[in-house]
């Protein structure tokens, strides 16, 4: 244990009986802290409790840093040194580790005397400088470098793709490989991935058509733009802000309630996406919206990010180590999203990696501890005068009660009938009409912070206010303000121009999204454990364009005009590079020497997210409902899945009509039982910030996409779906048709033969089976189709929607 | 991870895909469900391999939700009747948290149990538990277990996966990420639940930030045992099988052109499944038990009447006692961990009438699934857990000053819990409670020990079972845990 950092916890003090450590005495006679101290602590305790490094919160040199102590405490009392931590950590007495830790590092007792005399002769400091003139060591590691905007590397190829600066980069990597990038991926590949990539939905045959149609330099262009300003663009976009907002529609634990308007925060997201807000605001809304000048509404519900916290409301907690809790994962969240920091490491001692000391955790903490869960009234456009008129009519009858109630008094009728009336009042009161709201953070009264020893709520170490580490920029206080710095503060110094994190943080988060891997392949780990980045010019350059653009790449690429901190520019920039369109045929040539792709000699294919899963096959089929935005819905699930939840707390009522056909984002996220093909498809559990999802290949997913109730509708209204829009094609036909819907790509004459095969044994086992066939069509029975025909439609649909083409983006 | 090792990797899943026959098949599953960690920096020399030669294959993990009570059933406590409703010293209850006694007015609730001595060994059990005490010889009780937990939802989430914090892998998503799964056409970690639903939900078997392939599979005991087994109404075997056949054929089409040995993987992910749409029927098919089994189990047992809920309602008995042959089942098939949940246990009133109704619902069974297990020759390799999130305090409940004391509070400091086979010393106690059943006098032993010792009987040292995530190596037993040894055979 570290000096400063407290007890044991009660479990482990059983198997250590406290030793009866005896002290040495005191010296002798006056002590001169410059000639018998001063050397003491040089040589044996400021090489950790210095200004370079301060283990446990303690530097020992300076006066008023050894006065002030360490995180649990202060270690020397003036005038008591057998009541003073230092001293009993000198000898290693219970609680602490005996300082300075190593065999052979003991201090003779003689130091010890000194020491305490010092200590019992009132613990007088010298100067108020410090003794050791070690200058702190500046952080080498990478990251909290500043960004420099590199030069973009001019290649020696005349004849390589360059689309914009991307290629550059990833182009002089490869030549000094002496590798040569990828073709470009063919037009039908490169409509679904980009279609798929910025809005999440497979593109129309029609939609296929027009673009291998068009043959205008500028085809692909028109495309990403006709996307990026699609409104399923932020629903695609926000989904991936939702899984590192751990977003869900309940509260977690025992009890796990759900939250009723939790979707508010979502839409805030998804509009915020479409609007293309600039990253910085975006940050700042989220963080310290409540905080802005004359916040309005949206600025409030954006700070619904923070809401997303468990909450724990079993019978008997601890109300505020759940609250310490939720502040502990505000920070971490803020930490993973923005910085790429591992923070949670320093919530029970220092870092054992990166330049965070526990202090500091807690200096963060304070940020956010006087934070209150607040929910605020939100009304819906058009809300406010229907909740007027509703409001109305409930007060007149509530004064006619109130009447009735006082008559009864007034004439002295019967107690019975007052009872009534007063009954009557009371069942009104409670159909008070009630507005929309949305869960918000607010700041409520101060609230004084301490270390945490130990990370455990239940004890107090020193008292820390607001501010950031030290190894990255300092913060700035906004302009004329006082007292501690705020939320607000913190917002801004993330997306501040010398943050050297948040923007390769979040073009890092957004390169990940388009190729399955990060420049940095651990998006969520930027500090010395992490990955170091693979083409680290290219991430210092997309940083620096994506927070300043320079004017210089307008044109470019056909980039648009610059705009700070533009996700959709970035975007665009990425999806217009070479890089991006090559062809993600896997080369075997390259398995040996990139098996992970990391030098984008191709693009790479990756297996689309739960939710798109779903939105694909629904979308394909006809029955997708693309209404933006609103509460959750409860598409169907097996039985048996909500009563997996605290004495069947979470009912699932299923949504009816279109509501159920909504997009996979909207589905109501319950954490203690989740909708089963969320989970099956590796969709995080929503209690700890993600910034990378997994990607698995299980059985399971076999049996949903086989036999899931969505996926048997979607293969039914596909199978119907094509013998009704084409009423008298022939079988080939149909079947080109059925594969363009459900793959955007024209097929093979291999494919389509294997796929006759396949009706045709369909066709014979229907028909064999009659009775049966009718029900395989299930809702969506096209008419005027004998049912074993029909039901052959569908099973090959079904098949269709299994294949691999289907569940992957190319 | 190196990138040598991830492409060993790669490579290794790419020739077990190809070779697509039975064995091929199972180590493949292992190895489609770590496709995560290609990307997600493992050590590089981490196999689905024992560290060490293991004792234990299976295990068979039955949690009683909401903590039965220790006094009442496994550490008899003669004192508490002498001291009934007296007030405990203040020096006891000072720093003390309870999730609902009220410190002012709490006294001591004496046990209205008998314990008698059962097996050679002499381990004393509460006459609420008579089959149980058939096994006594099989079983090694540990008396002292603790935790710091005292909420049900974190407290189930400790033993369950190691930590209170929602989002850990529970213990047999580690199991299976450690060793991989020796079952040709099922999951390797099965879960079954009987009774109302817990506290904890899906977290407590839930991978975590392990890829989702390890999460516990939940059958159902009755109808379909897995989501969607069942092929769609109206489709028939022979059209399952065409599908199957085709999906194969048009991937393989797609794999010639894409070689992308991920469509390899899809391939034989979609011949396993097919593989499970009749193992798993066949798994929970009883009849071909004898009678003589089934009656062993009880699964036929009348069920008396009781007016609480807490226990799940009627048709418990049945369920529970069908899931404990069903684990049996499991293991004969090779399913590396097998997790039996009932809720709920949670007595803070009328104990003296749902306890008994509790235990006469699993008392037999469980004692059979022991002998069954050893008869079969199976216990040897299988660890049998009987476990759950806290005890119970040896004061009365007096929630909200209610002087109507039928029920007992939640207990961290000591609760008892026992395990047999796979490796462990049977007809033992372990530790040691003071007079009152207050705190530990010997032997304390914490989850993380517990779950150290779970890994040790599995050949797996549980400082070297990690894995990364959000930039930290996570292990089962967080920062603690030592192996128990006086539990080791």
């Amino acid at each position: 244990m570290v000096l400063g950092a407290g007890l044991a916890t009660s479990a482990t003090a059983a198997d250590n009986p406290p030793g009866a450590t005896r002290l040495p005495p005191a010296a002798d006679g006056k002590i001169h802290f410059d000639t018998d101290i001063k050397p003491i602590l040089a040589a044996h305790c400021v090489q950790c409790h210095g200004p370079a490094k301060q283990r446990g919160g303690l530097r020992l040199d300076t006066g008023a840093h050894a006065q002030e102590g360490g995180n649990s405490g202060p270690v020397i009392v003036a005038g008591r040194s057998a009541e003073s931590p230092l001293i009993q950590a000198l000898v290693g007495q219970e609680p602490y580790q005996r300082m300075p830790p190593g065999e052979g590092k003991q201090l003779p007792a003689e130091d010890i005397g000194k020491l305490r005399a010092w200590i019992d002769q009132g613990a007088p400091w010298g100067s108020a400088i410090s003794i050791v003139e070690t200058t702190v060591e500046k952080s080498q590691h990478w990251s909290f470098q500043p960004i420099q905007r590199p030069a973009v590397p001019a290649g020696t190829n005349p004849q390589a793709r360059i689309h914009n600066p991307i290629d550059q980069f990833i182009l002089a990597r490869l030549e000094r490989e002496k590798i040569a990038p990828a073709p470009p991926a063919d037009k039908a590949t490169l409509l679904r991935r980009v279609a798929l990539d910025l809005t999440g939905l497979p593109p129309t045959p029609a939609e296929l058509d027009a673009f291998l149609n068009d043959d205008s330099p500028q085809a692909f262009e028109k495309v990403v733009d006709r996307l990026l300003a699609s409104p399923h663009y932020g629903e695609r976009w926000g989904r991936h802000w939702l899984d590192a907002a751990r977003y869900a529609d309940s509260d977690g634990y025992e009890k796990d309630t759900g939250r009723p308007f939790a979707w508010r925060y979502r839409d805030w997201v998804i509009a915020a996406f479409n609007a293309d807000m600039p990253f910085d605001q975006f940050t700042i809304e989220q963080l310290a919206g409540d905080l802005l000048p004359n916040a309005t509404l949206q600025q409030k519900i954006a700070t619904g990010f923070h809401r997303n916290t468990l909450t724990n409301k079993e019978g008997g907690v601890d109300q505020e180590e759940f609250r310490v809790a939720a502040v502990v994962d505000r920070v971490n969240t803020t930490g993973s999203v923005w910085l790429g920091l591992t923070l949670g490491c320093a919530q029970c001692h220092d870092h054992k990696y990166d330049p965070i000391s526990q202090r500091e955790f807690y200096q963060l903490f304070a940020f956010f501890n006087a934070d209150q869960e607040v929910d605020i009234a939100a009304p819906l456009p058009g809300e406010a005068e229907r909740l007027e008129k509703q409001l109305a009519d409930f007060n007149a009858e509530k004064a006619q009660l109130e009447a009735a109630i006082q008559e009864a008094k007034e004439k002295n009728l019967p107690a019975t009938e007052l009872k009534k009336r007063e009954t009557a009042l009371a069942n009104h009161l409670k159909k008070a009409p009630r507005g929309s709201q949305a869960p918000t953070i607010a700041l409520g009264p101060p609230r004084k912070t301490y270390v945490m020893p130990r990370g455990d709520f239940l004890r107090r170490g020193v008292e820390v206010t607001p501010n950031t580490p030290a190894v990255l920029p300092p913060i700035r206080r906004s302009a004329g303000a006082s007292g501690p710095l705020t939320r607000l503060d913190l917002a801004r110094w993330l997306v501040a121009p010398d943050n050297p994190l948040t923007a390769r943080v979040i073009v890092n988060w957004v390169w990940g999204k388009f190729f399955g891997r990060g420049l940095v392949a651990t998006p969520e780990d930027f500090g010395t454990q992490g990955e170091k980045p693979s083409h680290p010019e290219l991430l210092d350059w997309l940083a620096s364009e994506f927070r300043a653009p320079s004017g210089a790449a307008t044109g470019e690429g056909g980039v648009s005009p610059a705009a700070a901190w533009s996700l959709k520019r970035l975007h665009k920039l990425i999806v217009m590079s070479a890089t991006y369109q090559q062809s993600s045929v896997v080369r075997p040539e390259l398995r040996q020497r990139d098996p992970l792709n990391v030098l984008l000699a191709r693009q790479q294919r990756l297996r689309l997210e739960a939710e798109l899963l779903r939105d694909r096959a629904l979308a394909v089929s006809g029955l997708l409902n693309l209404t933006v935005g609103g509460p959750s819905i409860r598409p169907p699930q097996p039985p048996g899945i909500s009563e997996l939840t605290y004495a069947n707390s979470a009912k699932w009522i299923e949504s009816t009509g279109p509501e159920k056909y909504k997009r996979g984002l909207y589905i109501w996220f319950q954490r203690t039982s989740p909708y089963p093909m969320l989970m099956t498809f590796d969709a995080p559990d929503s209690n700890v910030c993600v910034v990378r999802r997994e990607r698995s290949n299980t059985p399971l997913q076999a049996l949903t996409l086989l036999n899931d109730a969505v996926f048997v509708e979607a293969a039914q209204a596909l199978g119907r779906r094509i013998l009704t829009e084409y009423p008298n094609a022939t079988d080939c036909d149909r079947l080109r048709a059925l594969f363009r819907l459900s793959l955007s790509r024209n097929p093979e004459p291999v494919e389509v033969d294997r796929l006759t095969k396949l009706l045709q044994t369909f066709r014979h086992l229907a028909t064999d089976n009659g009775a049966q066939a009718e029900k395989l069509l299930g809702p969506h029975k096209p008419q005027n189709v004998p049912p074993a025909e029909a039901a052959a439609w569908v099973a090959v649909a079904r098949t269709l929607l299994n294949l691999d083409e289907f569940v992957t983006r190319d | 991870m190196p990138p040598t090792a991830e492409y060993l990797q790669q490579s290794r899943r790419n020739f077990l895909a190809t070779s697509a026959n039975g064995v091929g098949l199972l180590a493949l599953a292992s190895l489609l469900q770590s496709d995560g960690l290609l990307r997600a920096a493992a050590p590089a020399d981490r196999r689905p391999q024992p560290h060490f030669p293991p004792k234990a294959k299976n295990c068979i993990c039955i949690y009683l939700e909401g903590a039965p009570s220790q006094i009442d059933l496994f550490d008899p406590k003669p004192k508490l009747n002498e001291l009934h409703g007296q007030k405990l010293p203040e020096s006891l209850t000072k720093n003390v948290r309870f999730a609902f006694i009220q410190k002012e007015t709490a006294t001591i609730l004496g046990c209205k149990r008998k314990f008698f001595k059962r097996g050679q060994c002499g381990m004393e059990l509460s006459d609420l538990l008579p089959h149980l005490g058939t096994v006594a010889d099989d079983i090694c009780l540990i008396r002292s277990m603790h935790t710091e937990a005292f909420n049900h939802h974190p407290g189930q989430l400790l033993m369950n996966t190691g930590s209170t914090m929602f989002g850990r892998p529970s213990m047999g998503s580690w199991l299976n990420y450690g060793l991989g799964s020796e079952s040709q056409n099922l999951p390797g970690y099965v879960v079954l639940t009987a009774g109302r639903g817990t506290s904890g939900g899906t977290s407590n078997w839930g991978s975590g930030f392990l890829p989702s392939s390890y999460a516990g599979v939940l059958f159902r005991n009755s109808g379909d045992p897995v989501l969607n087994l069942s092929n769609p109404a109206g489709l028939s075997d022979a059209m399952q099988s065409a599908t199957i056949e085709a999906v194969r054929d048009l991937n393989g089409i797609r794999h010639a052109t894409i070689a992308d040995p991920e469509i390899n993987s899809r391939i034989a992910a979609y011949e396993l499944a097919y593989k499970m749409q009749s193992a798993a029927p066949e798994l929970i098919d009883l009849s071909k038990e004898d009678k003589k089994t089934l009656d062993a189990y009880g699964i036929d047992r009348p069920e008396p009447d009781i007016k609480a809920h807490r226990g799940g309602g009627k048709g418990q008995f049945r369920a529970f006692a069908t899931n404990c042959l069903l684990a049996r089942r499991l293991v004969e098939r090779g399913v590396r961990f097998v997790s039996l949940f009932h809720a709920s246990w949670d007595h803070h009133s009328n104990l003296d009438v749902e306890l008994p109704h509790n235990c006469l619902m699993a008392d037999q069974p469980v004692a059979t699934l022991i002998k069954d297990l050893k008869q079969r020759g199976l216990l040897d390799e299988t660890l049998v857990l009987w476990l759950s999130e806290f005890g119970r305090t040896p004061l009365g409940e007096n929630r909200n000053g209610n002087p109507n004391v039928t029920g007992r509070d939640h207990h961290p400091f000591c609760f008892s819990i026992w395990a047999a086979g796979g490796g462990i010393k049977g007809g033992q106690v372990i530790g040691q409670t003071d007079d009152i059943g207050w705190g530990i006098e010997e032997d304390p032993i914490h989850i993380n020990d517990l779950h150290a010792t779970i890994l040790h009987l599995f050949g797996l040292d549980h400082t070297k079972l990690t894995y990364k995530f959000q930039g930290r190596d996570f292990r089962l037993t967080d920062v603690g845990g030592k192996v128990v040894q006086k539990m080791l055979a």
